[in-house]
């Protein structure tokens, strides 16, 4: 972590965010399809990857891809699909606020740098 | 594009579940309907939906230009016809009416259709939560710019 700047941290986060919410997205989606499973991804695993692609300087979060994977456990309807809408619901707002979190972070972040070049003169 | 491609996921689902209620919305209207054009009685109309996957994200996401349908989204592939045989009633006066005197209804329970309708109603709503919970992330993203 100690190469990888809160900036590029940040912009991962909202990327990883971006990408869940967008399989939540597909997941309410398809609802109604016949022998869809929910898939999701694992966040922690993804943001590990930001960030130490962030420290390698080479790839940045752009290059980032998020490994969807089926979540078990969940009770499959007869006609083979296992979308839970209380599930679905539930992960949309999480998302949501937490990328809220994310872009207040970044604005205070440039906050923080608008105060130090204001400070100087 | 994650954001775009949410709000396009989305509106898949909102043309699919509308094009759904408007195939239940016909099947109710068509209940007693007796005569139609390929003639026999009207035949049940039912849906099948599909999710469209197989190419992976990557693939999706460096294509060129938009992709018609991002990965994860719902099609309406197909509007099959309902196998099950019409219902007969004995109406001599009816016009369309056998030689029998048996008149042949389409097979549609009305509550079997509402059900099915305000399951479409339900999906629609949600997937139109989605598309303003995807609204409300864009309009965050731009007030960075914001001071």
């Amino acid at each position: 972590m100690a190469g990888i700047s809160t900036m590029q941290l940040l912009e991962g986060y909202l990327k990883v965010n971006t990408d869940r919410q967008q399989m939540i997205t597909s997941n309410m989606a398809n609802i109604d399809t016949p022998g869809y499973h929910t898939k999701d991804m694992n966040f922690q695993a993804a943001m590990q990857q930001v960030a130490y692609e962030g420290n390698t300087a080479q790839v940045g979060p752009a290059s980032f891809e998020p490994a969807s994977m089926e979540v078990a456990g969940l009770p499959e309807r007869p006609d083979g699909n296992n979308v839970n809408i209380d599930r679905e619901s539930l992960l949309l707002s999480q998302t949501q606020l937490q990328y809220q979190m994310g872009v207040q972070l970044i604005k205070s972040q440039f906050h923080t740098l608008l105060t130090a070049i204001k400070e100087g003169s | 594009m994650g954001l775009f491609d949410m709000m396009n996921i989305s509106a898949s689902a909102l043309s699919a579940e509308r094009q759904r209620a408007e195939v239940t919305s016909a099947n109710l209207a068509n209940a007693e309907t007796t005569h139609t054009d390929a003639g026999g009685p009207y035949v049940r109309k039912q849906v099948v939906f599909s999710a469209t996957s197989g190419s992976p994200f990557r693939t999706v996401f460096n294509g060129i230009g938009r992709a018609a349908h991002p990965t994860g989204s719902v099609q309406l592939t197909q509007v099959v016809d309902d196998t099950a045989p019409p219902v007969k009633r004995y109406e001599p006066g009816n016009p369309d009416a056998d030689s029998t005197g048996y008149v042949e209804y389409p097979a549609i329970n009305p509550v079997t259709e509402m059900v099915d309708l305000m399951g479409s109603v339900r999906a629609y709503q949600l997937n139109a939560s989605a598309v303003t919970a995807a609204k409300q992330m864009i309009q965050e993203s731009i007030d960075i710019l914001k001071s």
